[in-house]
């Protein structure tokens, strides 16, 4: 392989990996404390959306990315109040990926009259990269805010679980909440918390969605939720191995696009690997909880 | 408000409780309860299993709100009285199961709640463990603080609630069962901490339905029954067990019960160097026909392992039981035991459809008559079937399992903590049934860390520690020999 | 008494979104409620295509439904329609030789049999390794996706197309317009009687019958079955797979009765609903049938107004209503693992 594909085909990874990442993140800040979230696809499609609107709207593409934390913080916050309110967390996940993905069709024809796409938007990044030396293509990639942001997201997730006072007592919360009240902790408040901040870093990838296809289009996440829930699973709910895990697949995803010309069938068998590794994971974990007893 | 005490200062009682009514369901925990707690004395609130203690303290701990009642601390009345404004002011407690989280350190766990922190709200741990290692000084004793919880023993974890509690600086202690996980020699070093706490000016409140340890320990007794309390006295030091289970059922004693010394049958349950996991390192013990055999020993040995796999939920990894049909009645009855939200109809043959079920469909008539017959023998009360389990009183729910495990004729019946929060009338019936069911013929193995229960029922007491049978006792063995033997000391034989 | 308050409030939630949404995009919610009302049941074709609607939605209904009574949770319905469909639009484009009174049987019996078998992965996971079934199913809808992708492309679809080829005319099932003239037109089948007998056979079924006890039974303390002998694991896995074999015979109507082929997409959001359905239906079979009846007319009724308001306001509201009527119910409550726990916490 020459030296200029293999450049590409790294920067590419890490520019999927963002979104990835980003959304893993904040399942597992929602799962620590104790609350099951499967809405990250919601999360990234409306937060997506938020995006783009706001860039449309301020012509900011900051602006834009701060629509994007705000509305994915507000979907984890509301995923937190219907818990809190007696709605099963599988109920509370569905019903709101449902509400996204009709929702934003439904403001992407109320807002820009089309059932498919939005109007471009610059992003931070104008227009498409036209870099041809490999220097140039990297520097731009680790440049990116995005990337950045979800670098220190990374750092903070698992700087903050491990070494804070809110940390500490979320993850008490997330493995027993009865002995945890019993202490004088405010779960429902941790948990709100916790759900609330995973949303706004899920938001940054919903945000990295949108500046990459600088538009917004009807579906744009794609899966891309599914496949952070299986990082969180296969790594355990621990931040940094969870970004190497979407880090993983966001490789197969580069591959197949840096490498095309496969015929259809071995594609689609291709993107079936974070599932069924993450099926795989599921066996490893309930026979290890057996073993012990 | 202020009280005066029996020197004649003036006090303020350290905690309060008037008028406290607590409901479950439609089950009254608490019915009418008055409590008065001071600093400088060890206060028991002694009460037979089902009395209401846990409950009426965990409201004192704010863990529980109350359906009626009002909680005092040192003269205030906070409004809305919850664990957090209890931790503000000064009341602590150690409960039953322990609020311990496995997956944090033992310093995380010491310091939750009351956390110190530096700017950003990040942990000063530096400070947090200075702080914990001069409460391990207090305490004499001290656990690893950066193993994570999960990996420690259960003494271990009772050290690091009292370390915890010590942490926030507690006034008032509460500790509710603490001598069920511990062997006879602990009991004593406990008490003496606690001593030393009261002296300290603190108020300790020790939750526990052991007469001879109230008697020994004690200053003031608060005795509750069904959910009220009947007064409270200061404790006559070494005469008071008598007067105390009088209180404790008001009523007539019951006739005591004495294990029958007929014949024993063929061995029906051996079990031979049974090997499973960490817990279960070589288990060997053999149970005879008609004859009851108990399993004393230091919660965390094993036990629960050892009836788990001989219920079939766990698997050995080395060795082998040899028995016939063996039916388990588990420790937790509401989780192990019962579908709560089901009817006693459905709990009581639970498991047994397929004697009522033609052609795949169950015949309901069939159901009720063997519900009812089941009912009626084992004076299960109320005697409706179609009544939620739930609604029954604990001494009720153990009478469905263990009605539903004996309606079985099993060979080996395993029976583990029988009359755990069971009220004495109910916990005599079931005693009564265990013999019986040996009479019959059923080989019995009896699980309890209760050594009153153990002694009343068993033909033979073996000790477990660290998921092995090492030594058997005859019924009339004495304290300081079983005590010595479930703490692995060196133990004279005896057959 | 107390489940009708829930399912009135419910859709006295739902009605207030609706206008909320329909006013927003600048329309009047009055004129456009109309709208809907006459695009469903104000003609025989419109009510016919709520049927149509329907049921499909009435069969995942009875499927998550089913599960939830073990105490799982069946997200997977999406992908074992979805199997279930191409296989059935595959066998029946061979059973040209057969009469419809042996074809339609068969077809049934793929369609159970491939939504079971799509179901059988999770179930296996869930009663060998304790493995949670909503992550599994979840992941099965995205593999089904991918392998349904590659059958297509490796042949299975016509030529330079995405559907299959057309199914034998033994295999189509019979429209709604042979009981009910008035529905000629519509693309109401005869899947619509199966999926109600299917509704009340499963309830029935549930409560009379020694497995159903026991399902029900595990799903209220799967502990304490364990302990009484009850085959926990196999019950689970049962539960999950029966689940499955319903949400696959979703897929009558619209292959067998309808297109008399399959696409890749067709029938997707069906799964979903089943939840909505199984929720809003509170476990009797009257109320899933009449859940069913609702969603169906909120699908149909989305297209009737969709010049005016974007279809999707009634995706959006599907979720409102899961929420709406989630809210404080006491059976998926007690699913929960460890919420607030003591009562004190305000």
């Amino acid at each position: 392989m020459s030296g200029s594909v293999l450049v590409t085909l790294g920067t590419e990874t890490v520019r999927m990996t963002v979104p990835y990442a980003c959304a893993a993140l904040g399942g597992i800040w929602s799962e620590k404390s104790g609350v099951v979230n499967i809405a990250l696809e919601g999360m990234l499609l409306a937060s997506a959306l938020g995006a783009v609107a706001l860039e449309i709207a301020t012509g900011s593409p900051l602006v834009g990315l701060a629509g994007a934390v705000v509305v994915g913080g507000l979907f984890g916050a509301a995923h937190a109040w219907f818990v809190r309110r007696g709605v099963d967390a599988i109920v509370s996940g569905i019903a709101l990926n449902l509400i996204a993905m009709g929702g934003t069709r439904f403001l992407l024809r109320a807002l820009y009259g089309s059932s498919s796409n939005s109007p471009a938007i610059p992003g931070f990044r104008g227009g498409a990269t036209g870099s041809t030396s490999a220097i140039a293509l990297v520097a731009e990639t680790l440049s990116d805010p995005l990337t950045l942001l979800a670098v220190v997201a990374l750092a903070s997730t698992a700087l903050a679980l491990a070494r804070t006072r809110l940390g500490i007592q979320l993850r008490a919360a997330g493995e027993d909440a009865a002995a945890a009240a019993s202490l004088g902790l405010h779960v429902a408040r941790l948990r709100l918390t916790a759900v609330t901040i995973g949303g706004a870093i899920a938001g940054i990838g919903g945000a990295a969605l949108a500046f990459d296809q600088h538009e917004f289009q009807s579906g744009l996440s794609g899966g891309r939720g599914f496949i952070a829930l299986a990082a969180v699973i296969v790594s355990g709910w621990r931040p940094g191995r969870a970004v190497l895990a979407c880090a993983a697949f966001a490789l197969l995803d580069a591959t197949q696009i840096v490498f095309q010309g496969h015929s259809r069938a071995s594609h689609d068998l291709v993107t079936t690997l974070p599932y069924v590794a993450t099926l795989l994971t599921l066996a490893a974990l309930g026979r290890r909880r057996r073993a012990s007893g | 408000m202020t009280v005066a005490n029996a020197s004649g200062r003036d006090a303020v009682a350290a905690l309060r409780l008037a008028g406290i009514h607590k409901r479950f369901g439609e089950l009254w925990a608490v019915r009418g309860a008055d409590l008065e707690v001071r600093t400088g004395a060890i206060h028991a609130v002694v009460g037979e299993n089902g009395a209401g203690k846990s409950t009426l303290l965990k409201i004192a701990a704010g863990i529980l709100a109350p359906d009626e009642g009002e909680v005092w601390t040192f003269g205030e009345r906070p409004a809305r009285y919850d664990a957090r404004r209890a931790q503000a002011a000064g009341v602590a407690m150690v409960q039953q199961h322990f609020a311990l989280f496995d997956g944090l350190t033992a310093l995380e766990n010491i310091i939750l709640g009351a956390e110190p922190t530096r700017a950003g709200g990040r942990l000063d741990l530096a400070t947090a463990a200075q702080r914990a290692a001069r409460v391990f000084e207090q305490l004499g004793a001290s656990v690893p603080l950066h193993a994570k919880v999960g990996t420690l023993g259960v003494g271990d974890k009772q050290r690091l609630e009292i370390a915890r509690v010590l942490f926030r600086d507690a006034r008032v202690i509460i500790l509710d069962e603490p001598t069920a996980i511990l062997t006879p020699g602990e009991v004593g070093t406990l008490y003496l901490t606690l001593r030393r706490l009261a002296s300290e000016g603190r108020a300790v409140v020790v939750v526990t339905h052991k007469l001879d340890e109230v008697d020994a320990h004690a200053d003031v007794v608060t005795v509750m029954r069904r959910g009220e309390t009947r007064g409270t006295r200061p404790v006559a030091r070494g005469a008071d067990v008598a007067r105390l289970a009088g209180e404790l059922i008001g009523g007539e004693p019951l006739p005591g019960l004495r294990a029958e010394a007929g014949p024993l049958g063929e061995t029906r349950l051996a079990v031979r160097s049974l090997v499973s996991g960490r817990a279960l390192q070589g288990v060997t013990l053999e149970v005879r026909a008609g004859e009851i055999v108990g399993i004393a020993g230091v919660l965390g040995n094993g036990q629960s392992e050892l009836i788990r796999v001989l219920g079939g939920v766990l698997s050995a990894d080395a060795g082998e039981v040899v028995a016939g049909r063996i039916e388990v009645v588990h420790e937790d009855r509401q989780t192990a035991g019962l579908v709560l939200d089901s009817t006693v109809e459905e709990n009581v043959v639970l498991g047994e459809l397929r004697q009522f079920t033609h052609g795949g469909l169950v015949d309901d008539t069939e159901v009720r008559a063997a519900a009812v017959a089941r009912i009626d023998r084992f004076a299960i009360r109320p005697a409706d079937p179609r009544l939620p389990a739930r609604a029954l009183s604990g001494g009720n729910q153990q009478k469905i399992v263990l009605a539903r495990a004996l309606a079985r004729e099993p060979d080996v019946l395993v029976v583990a903590h029988p009359t755990r929060g069971v009220d004495l009338v109910a916990a005599h019936a079931i005693h009564e049934q265990i013999l019986a069911a040996a009479a019959r013929g059923t080989a019995v193995l009896l699980i309890g860390a209760d050594l009153t229960e153990l002694r009343c029922l068993c033909r033979r007491i073996l000790v477990m520690v660290r998921g092995r049978i090492v030594a058997a006792f005859p019924p009339s063995t004495d304290d300081d020999t079983l005590g010595a033997a479930m703490l692995g000391g060196k133990v004279t034989a005896a057959s | 008494m107390p489940q009708a308050i829930t399912v009135t409030s419910a859709l006295a939630v739902a009605w207030t979104a609706f206008a909320l949404l329909v006013w927003l995009y600048g329309d009047s919610p009055l004129l456009v409620m109309k709208l809907m009302f006459e695009g469903t049941w104000g003609t025989a074709y419109g009510a016919g295509q709520v049927l149509f609607k329907a049921t499909p939605l009435l069969c995942t209904g009875i499927a998550v439904d089913l599960a939830l009574r073990a105490g799982l949770f069946n997200i997977g319905c999406e992908g074992q329609l979805a199997v279930a469909s191409l296989a059935v639009a595959v066998v029946g484009a061979r059973t040209g030789a057969l009469p419809s009174l042996l074809a339609l049987p068969l077809l049934l019996l793929v369609a159970a049999v491939a939504g079971g078998a799509w179901a059988l992965v999770p179930a296996l996971l869930r009663a060998r390794f304790g493995a949670h079934e909503v992550i599994a199913t979840i992941m099965m809808n995205r593999i089904a996706d991918a392998v349904i992708g590659a059958l297509m492309g490796a042949g299975l679809a016509v030529a330079a197309s995405v559907r299959t080829q057309d199914i034998a005319r033994s295999a189509h099932m019979p429209r709604l317009d042979v009981l009910v003239p008035a529905f000629r037109g519509s693309a109401a089948s005869l899947a619509l009687v199966l999926a109600v007998l299917l509704a009340f056979g499963s309830q029935w079924a549930l409560r009379r019958t020694r497995v159903g006890r026991e399902i029900t039974l595990v799903g209220q303390n799967a502990v304490a079955c364990a302990a009484a002998h009850i085959p926990v694991p196999r019950r689970l896995a049962l539960a999950l797979v029966l689940s499955g074999a319903c949400a696959g015979l979703a897929s009558t109507g619209t292959v067998l009765g309808y297109k008399g082929y399959y696409e890749i997409g067709l029938g997707a959001g069906a799964g979903f609903g089943g939840l909505a359905v199984a929720l809003l239906g509170r476990s009797s079979a009257l109320g899933l049938v009449l859940a069913a009846l609702f969603f169906g007319t909120l699908q149909q009724g989305g297209l009737a107004i969709n010049a005016h308001v974007p279809r999707e306001v009634v995706d959006v509201l599907q979720g409102v209503v899961i929420i709406a009527v989630s809210i404080g119910d006491p059976r998926v409550r007690a699913m929960l693992t460890g919420l607030t726990g003591a009562e004190a916490t305000p």
